[in-house]
């Protein structure tokens, strides 16, 4: 049997066992329709320069002594200084890297490709785009083989909590990218990377999986598929974690990665205990790939690579002391269209360096803080809104408050029983708070500005 | 022809009177010591107090401290549009505390002029470190300075120092247009690879994913 051109094409270094994978995902009876065919064009060379760096993630320091800067970071903003016409604009190198001009979202929305090193050569260029939702659509260039660092990077958080990932004989799919949306893409494919194993990116919609005979219903036509595939992880965002969890699913998944949005504790608890295995929670940007995981214990997330070097900003720009709260901010990431120095990327949190060969990132939160008031007249942090949640299964969530003070909590179809969420929140910001419940889509929603204020004269 | 002539009076200063000699202001440079090399204070970022060491400036060359207002142009929170302006100022400073300027005590007016909008062509041209590190960049700076006072290099003739400011202004400005016709150059190909490619996004998303 021969591979057809065109699979080759799209997946140039595939052998006739892999190809027998790749149709077995691509025809099985009950896969669903997918909306785009997967590809991965990664090179020999390609494959021995991302195994490089996974050794090197995995042997080197992802961590660093207060008031340190790693070597590489003055290295690599040198390199930016010299290379990349954006940085090049901001003058000579400081000595420091305090004095380097911040930069954000807004910058690499404006002009991308002035971010792009001149020395580097176009070939194999690609472009994705990101939704925006802090109001800055971006076209992330980048390149094959940096799209596949991000294996390593979860490799790495796996590793955290001892799973392994790979081709594997009890597998046919090494990871299942879940989503819960009205459309989105997906595909099924082979990961040159992880030696051909099966990878599918599927949506949970009952809408992608009605059997055209009408012999099952969706949910059993997908646990069905899943099953079949028994995927060594699933990953997906909390929403589509909650769909997952309510599948008939008899296969167990060694681990389950959460992204996306922030994993509340209680929705955590409910898929250990459905899936009997380890959830983690990982951040990660469009801009830099996966920056940080959570670990077995404790509440921080690990820093995930040692080429990411985390700065925590005050709105001067200036570092805040340690384990102080501030705007997270990357120098560094695997995309070598995309370097990133001293980027801002609208998260909040603080940096613990109790380890210096660990960093980890405590208290994250999206997006600056809102600071709430309670019908005393006191403010409230949405950080303390966080922790007041934190025992419910609320796989999404937003809170606004209005100029007089009402609240209203969006949360997504099927409902909780709201009543202890109301209870929780009325605790937190006084007995004789009006709040108004709006209920939404979740498959509609996109991405959620959790929490927000109108502003008061 | 007296409107033409006084126009261009006014446009190229006379440079009369003759100041101290090129080569010791183009050493000063080469060996500006790291403090007028740091990042000049903006916003939360920065060591130097740019405004403090132009007031420190004027009294040494017998003016007056700069006023509150005057120092305002010196203090910045925007450091992508000013660190590189304030960085050449400060190497100004440097330039003109040598003991030369400050014997004189005569220039601080027209030094004041310099460093808050005689330097602002050259600063968005140049990275300030360039004016150190290049020995034409090192000249230039020095002759820019000299003209704001209104000095040429000693030993030199007033056409010998407006001739060789113009060539060095010149060979900047070809340098400067140079680059930027690269660059663009540039930025139009990978825009033109980012249309291409944009038909392959969803084969940048199956890899990701």
């Amino acid at each position: 049997m021969d591979i057809p051109p065109d699979v080759l094409h799209r997946f140039p270094l595939l052998d006739l066992a892999a190809y027998e994978r790749l149709r077995w995902l691509e025809e099985h009876p009950a896969a669903p329709r997918y909306t785009h065919r997967g590809v991965d064009r990664l090179t020999p060379e390609g494959i021995q320069r991302v195994a490089a760096y996974e050794a090197a993630l995995s042997a080197e320091p992802r961590g660093w002594r207060p008031g340190e800067t790693p070597a590489w970071v003055m290295d690599f903003a040198a390199e930016c200084f010299r290379d990349v016409p954006a940085y090049r604009a901001f003058g000579p190198l400081p000595p420091a890297l305090v004095d380097v001009p911040t930069t954000s979202r807004a910058d690499l929305s404006r002009a991308p490709w002035e971010i792009v090193p001149d020395s580097l050569p176009l070939d194999g260029l690609t472009v994705f785009q990101t939704s925006g939702a802090t109001g800055h659509p971006l076209n992330i260039i980048t390149h094959p083989e940096a799209l596949a660092h991000y294996l390593p990077h979860l490799r790495a958080a796996l590793a955290l909590h001892g799973v392994a990932l790979g081709a594997s004989p009890e597998s046919n799919v090494a990871l299942a990218v879940v989503c819960y949306q009205a459309a989105t893409f997906t595909y099924s494919a082979v990961s040159t990377y992880l030696r051909h194993a099966g990878l599918v990116k599927l949506n949970l919609n009952p809408a992608d999986w009605r059997d055209p005979d009408d012999r099952h219903d969706a949910a059993q036509r997908c646990a069905a598929f899943l099953d079949a595939c028994r995927p060594t992880v699933y990953s997906g965002d909390p929403v589509a974690l909650a769909e997952l969890a309510n599948l008939p699913l008899a296969a167990q998944p060694a681990a389950i990665v959460s992204t996306s949005m922030a994993l509340l504790p209680g929705l955590r608890q409910q898929l250990e205990a459905r899936f009997n295995c380890p959830v983690i929670d990982i951040y990660s940007l469009n801009e830099s790939g996966p920056v940080a995981a959570s670990e077995p214990h404790g509440d921080a997330l690990a820093l995930l690579s040692h080429r990411i070097f985390v700065e925590i900003l005050d709105d001067d720009g200036a570092p805040v002391p340690a384990g102080q709260r501030g705007e997270v901010t990357i120098t560094g990431g695997f995309n070598p269209f995309l370097p990133l120095l001293r980027y801002r990327t609208g998260d909040w949190a603080s940096l613990d360096l109790s380890d210096p060969r660990q960093a980890r990132l405590r208290g994250l939160e999206g997006r600056p803080p809102v600071s709430f008031q309670s019908t005393a007249g006191l403010p409230i942090n949405n950080i303390d809104v966080t922790a007041a949640l934190k025992p419910f299964a609320l796989p999404q969530f937003a809170l606004h408050q209005a100029a007089d003070g009402a609240l209203t909590l969006r949360l997504p179809l099927p409902l909780p029983d709201p009543a202890p969420v109301l209870a929780a929140l009325r605790r937190l910001f006084g007995e004789g708070q009006p709040i108004t419940l709006q209920p939404f889509d979740p498959a509609s929603a996109g991405k959620l500005i959790q929490y927000s204020r109108d502003s008061v004269e | 022809m007296s409107f033409r002539r006084s126009y261009f009076v006014l446009r190229l200063p006379s440079v009369n009177t003759e100041g101290p000699a090129l080569e010791t202001l183009t050493r000063r440079l080469a060996e500006c010591p790291a403090e007028f090399l740091a990042a000049p204070r903006i916003g939360g970022t920065g060591t130097v107090r740019v405004a403090a060491v132009v007031s420190d400036l004027l009294r040494d060359l017998g003016g007056q401290p700069l006023t509150t207002a005057q120092a305002s142009i010196f203090q910045s929170r925007q450091p992508r549009l000013d660190r590189n302006r304030l960085s050449v100022a400060l190497l100004a400073c440097w330039l003109l505390h040598d003991a030369w300027f400050q014997s004189r005590r005569q220039h601080a007016a027209r030094a004041l002029t310099l460093l808050t909008e005689g330097l602002n062509e050259a600063a968005s041209a140049t990275p300030a470190d360039r004016f150190v590190t290049d020995p034409d960049r090192r000249e230039e700076l020095a002759r820019l300075c000299l003209r704001a006072l209104d000095l040429r290099p000693g030993g030199e003739t007033i056409a010998q120092a407006q001739d060789r400011l113009a060539t060095l202004n010149a060979a900047e400005r070809q340098r400067v247009i140079e680059a930027a016709r690269e660059a663009e150059a540039r930025a139009q190909a990978i825009r033109e690879a980012m249309r291409r490619r944009q038909i392959e996004e969803a084969n940048a998303k199956a890899m990701r994913e």
